[in-house]
């Protein structure tokens, strides 16, 4: 595949646009290309640098990750003083001064007022978080849509899931997703009973078979929503080039997409056990396919940061002002505007609530920057039976199957549900290992007290020792649902808090409610359950050391005793323009239309009024193509021509003399 | 290019410390940079009296009980480079007895050292993003693991057959908490400044 067309910022400027997309990653990317196809004129202004667009660029984001020392979702990909991203490693943990205090700092591009910590990152860069994602792309389920009406907490859709399953289908063509559909129907999540996926399920891992023929149809009974649970090991969908399926499209089967940059190349997953944050043969999906398919209706500027919406006449918008950079080094900009007959912003959850919150739009309802949500996830680690031999870890995609019985059912009723992913990768996100492996068999570094450690391990000591305890790493990683709360909030104070560009910082408050607390315990006792069950020794723990606690640390009374838990987060940022029939309560109507401004979308996971228990970017994806449609309705009906006579030309071409 | 005697001296003495043979070692084709690395971090003269104490244990039968301290930590900082790819925090104490000017932080030696980091092939896998196996290889059932006395034997470092036996017995016993990496504190938290497990109080839900 080619690299999409870009232009230089100062080019982008000089017209007027049917569109402009703020936001080059999957939701942006998706509209722009739409909409292309269409007819329209789009400009998409991406602020992040490009680069990964092209072969050397994006080998050169693989040495990136080589040389990292914390190889986190954002260390492939170089850091933009311009523009920078929230990172995993802007936060460490501290003692609390008084006894409930915050436990944490904070010195990233977020301003972190707690009292727990916003642990999601997201890259601003060509592609966005669509670069460093796993690629899992579960759907929603019918009950994770109405969560108030069916459960008594959260928030509701106005939209059901029945409505979005043509776009999801859709979406998973784009996205190129390979998976099991009779699996997922048997879920309730695919209400087609004829869809197949695009490409056949990418084949489970030897720890997902193993996990299986242990633990199908064992019955786990958490203790906090009663629920006995039948465990069965389910294959996650996934975005990533696997065989296709000819039966796929009734019959006219599916044409993987391959490598931007690289022209003819492209192949299924070769295991690389990389996907976050960079796949090195871009089997896994991302945006730069969508990307290299814009047409020539589709302008694309990076290094173009929009700093404000402009208002127009009555309650539209008239484009957006942006500023572009020439250095990622060094933050001079010169600032330019695009005038759009729509405006849609595509930035991420965080980022969209902040552009809306400076521009000063959409205020009615009050909610813009509210109900910012994650997916907490909770690790749990343990060291299969030696007798059963090496499980084999950091081999193939980060994951491939998961237990799905606590996503659904009453229980949730009284604790947040939760999705188990079993991990291929060992103990890496809960302890850096194998490296952190490597140093403790060594002892490297030294004790609390920083003296050398008396007992060394060399030698062939070291080789079997490290094979046997890495060879056996088994790591749960449980996504818990977070339900709207308008005091997890989004917001900006211009007058302390600037980026180095001089646009305002996000002001993040977070915290978790009891429902999500009491999902942890739940998550605690059945993670415990299954190691118990495969005979593995669990390793898990959420204590301070030596009075430090963990980052996410905190306590909790369940059963009348304080249990210390811990979360990481999820990078599943959503919720801070939520969609919704009401302009008093919501920020954006089912199209991601503002009810405030009618040429203004917000378009993303912000508009998502609860997130389930699956990685959100599918449903963002199908609603991105929902809104694109919508898009193109609005723009005909904009330019359809007030004059008596036929036109001469069909509606695209027409579209310039109605504009005013 | 002809190896040097200084890199045929430094890889012949890290066999006993890595247990991997010097056809392993060389193969990695890191020889060069992990020496340079750990004259640079150390020091010239610091670097040279270790490998002399070094050669000097080995030859005596002792090993590492015979280096001092700050010896014993240089030689697992340069473990831990073959294992890694990169150098690692070393121990506060011995940082300080070396007088370092270097500061005490971990860092990759460069992106293809990381890439032929030893750890990977203890457990038979390959580099997070490099070397891959191919597709559906994550399927498979990995080999069973290695008995002590193959790595002795590749080494050449073997055992009595009496005390292999008691070994064999002692490897299926539970592995100490103080060879197991604790959690990370922070997402940051380079792998050599994880805490052992061993300091890390455990979990009572």
């Amino acid at each position: 595949m080619t690299a999409p067309p870009t232009v230089p910022p100062a080019a982008a400027a000089r017209r007027h646009y049917d569109a402009v997309v703020v936001g080059a990653g999957w939701a942006g990317s998706l509209i722009a290309r739409r909409l292309g196809e269409k007819g329209w004129d789009v400009l998409v202004l991406e602020a992040g640098n490009g680069g990964t667009e092209t072969w050397p660029g994006y080998l050169d984001s693989l040495d990136t990750f080589y040389s990292a020392v914390a190889k986190v979702p954002n260390s492939a990909y170089r850091p933009n003083r311009a523009v920078p991203s929230p990172d995993v490693l802007d936060m460490a943990p501290v003692r609390a001064t008084e006894p409930g205090g915050k436990e944490f700092t904070a010195d990233g591009y977020f301003v972190q007022e707690g009292p727990l910590p916003y642990g999601t990152d997201y890259l601003r860069a060509l592609g966005g978080a669509g670069m460093h994602w796993l690629g899992a792309v579960p759907r929603m389920h019918p009950d994770d849509f109405r969560v108030r009406a069916g459960y008594g907490y959260g928030r509701d859709w106005p939209l059901t899931a029945a409505d979005l399953q043509p776009y999801y289908a859709r979406a998973e063509r784009e996205m190129g997703v390979a998976g099991d559909a009779a699996e997922q129907r048997g879920l309730g999540v695919i209400g087609d009973p004829a869809y197949v996926y695009p490409m056949h399920t990418v084949p489970p891992s030897y720890i997902d078979r193993y996990c299986a023929e242990r633990l199908d149809g064992h019955v786990v009974t958490e203790p906090v929503g009663g629920q006995a649970g039948e465990l069965r090991v389910t294959a996650l969908p996934q975005a990533r080039n696997s065989t296709p399926d000819p039966a796929y499209d009734g019959g006219r089967g599916f044409r993987p997409a391959g490598a931007a940059g690289l022209p003819n190349y492209g192949e299924r997953c070769v295991g690389n056990a990389s996907c976050v944050p960079i796949c090195p043969v871009q089997a896994k999906s991302s945006p730069l396919r969508v990307q290299a398919g814009f047409n020539g209706n589709v302008t694309l500027a990076t290094r173009s940061v929009v700093t404000r919406v402009l208002r127009g006449r009555g309650g539209t918008v008239r484009g957006v002002e942006y500023r572009s950079y020439g250095d990622p080094a060094t933050p001079v900009s010169e600032p330019y505007t695009a005038e759009a007959d729509i405006v849609v912003l595509a930035a991420h959850a965080v980022e969209n609530a902040r552009l809306l919150l400076f521009s000063e739009l959409a205020a009615t309802s009050g909610q813009v920057g509210r109900n910012l949500m994650d997916h907490p996830t909770m690790l749990a680690w343990a060291l299969s039976a030696e007798a059963d031999g090496p499980v084999g870890p950091y081999r193939g995609p980060g994951h491939t199957s998961g237990v799905e019985v606590f996503r659904f059912g009453d229980a949730r009723r009284a604790r947040a549900p939760f999705r188990i992913e079993l991990s291929n990768w060992g103990w890496s996100w809960a302890t850096g290992a194998p490296m952190s492996n490597v140093a403790a068999a060594l002892g490297v570094g030294g004790t609390a007290d920083g003296e050398v450690r008396p007992d060394p391990t060399f030698g062939p000591e070291l080789r079997r020792l490290l094979g046997s305890v890495i060879g056996r790493q088994l790591q749960l990683q449980i996504a818990i649902e977070q339900s709207a709360d308008p005091a997890n909030r989004v917001t900006i104070d211009p007058r302390r808090h600037r980026d180095p560009m001089g646009n305002p910082r996000p002001i993040i408050a977070y915290d978790l409610d009891r429902h999500v607390r009491d999902g942890m315990v739940a998550a605690r006792h059945v993670a415990r359950a299954i190691f118990a069950r495969l005979g593995a020794t669990d390793h898990t723990t959420y204590r301070p050391q030596n009075g430090v606690p963990p980052i996410g640390h905190l306590t909790h009374t369940y059963d009348g005793r304080e249990v210390h838990l811990a979360y990481r987060g999820a990078g599943h940022g959503a919720g801070t323009h939520i969609m919704g029939t009401d302009a008093k309560t919501s920020v954006v109507d089912s199209y991601q239309r503002t009810h405030d401004h009618p040429n203004l979308y917000a378009a993303g996971c912000g508009s998502m009024p609860s997130i389930g228990t699956s990685n959100p970017t599918v449903t963002m994806a199908a609603l991105a193509l929902r809104s694109a449609d919508h898009i193109d309705r609005h723009l005909a009906d904009l330019h359809r021509p007030v004059a008596v006579r036929v036109p001469a030309r069909q509606h695209p071409a027409a579209r310039q003399e109605a504009t005013s | 290019m002809a190896i040097s005697a200084d890199v045929r001296e430094f890889v012949r003495s890290c066999v006993p410390l890595t247990g991997f043979a010097e056809y392993d070692l060389y193969g990695t084709g890191m020889a060069d940079l992990y020496l340079d690395t750990a004259r640079a971090q150390v020091g010239e003269e610091h670097f040279a009296a270790f490998l002399r104490a070094w050669i000097a244990a080995v030859e005596e039968g002792e090993g590492a009980a015979a280096l001092s301290p700050t010896h014993l930590e240089i030689a697992r900082a340069v473990t831990y480079l073959w294992y890694t790819g990169a150098w690692p925090r070393m121990a506060p104490a011995a940082h300080a007895a070396l007088r370092r000017e270097k500061a005490n932080v971990e860092f990759v030696a460069a992106p293809a050292a990381y890439v032929e980091g030893l750890v990977w092939r203890t457990f038979d896998g390959h580099p997070a993003g490099a070397k891959p196996p191919g597709y559906g290889t994550w399927s498979v059932r990995p080999p069973r693991p290695r008995t002590l006395a193959e790595p002795r034997r590749e080494a050449g470092t073997d055992a009595p057959a009496e005390q292999a036996a008691e070994e064999r017995a002692a490897e299926e016993a539970a592995v100490p908490a103080a060879k197991l990496p604790g959690p990370l504190l922070a997402r940051g938290t380079a792998p050599s400044t994880v805490m052992t497990a061993d300091d890390v109080p455990g979990d009572e839900i």
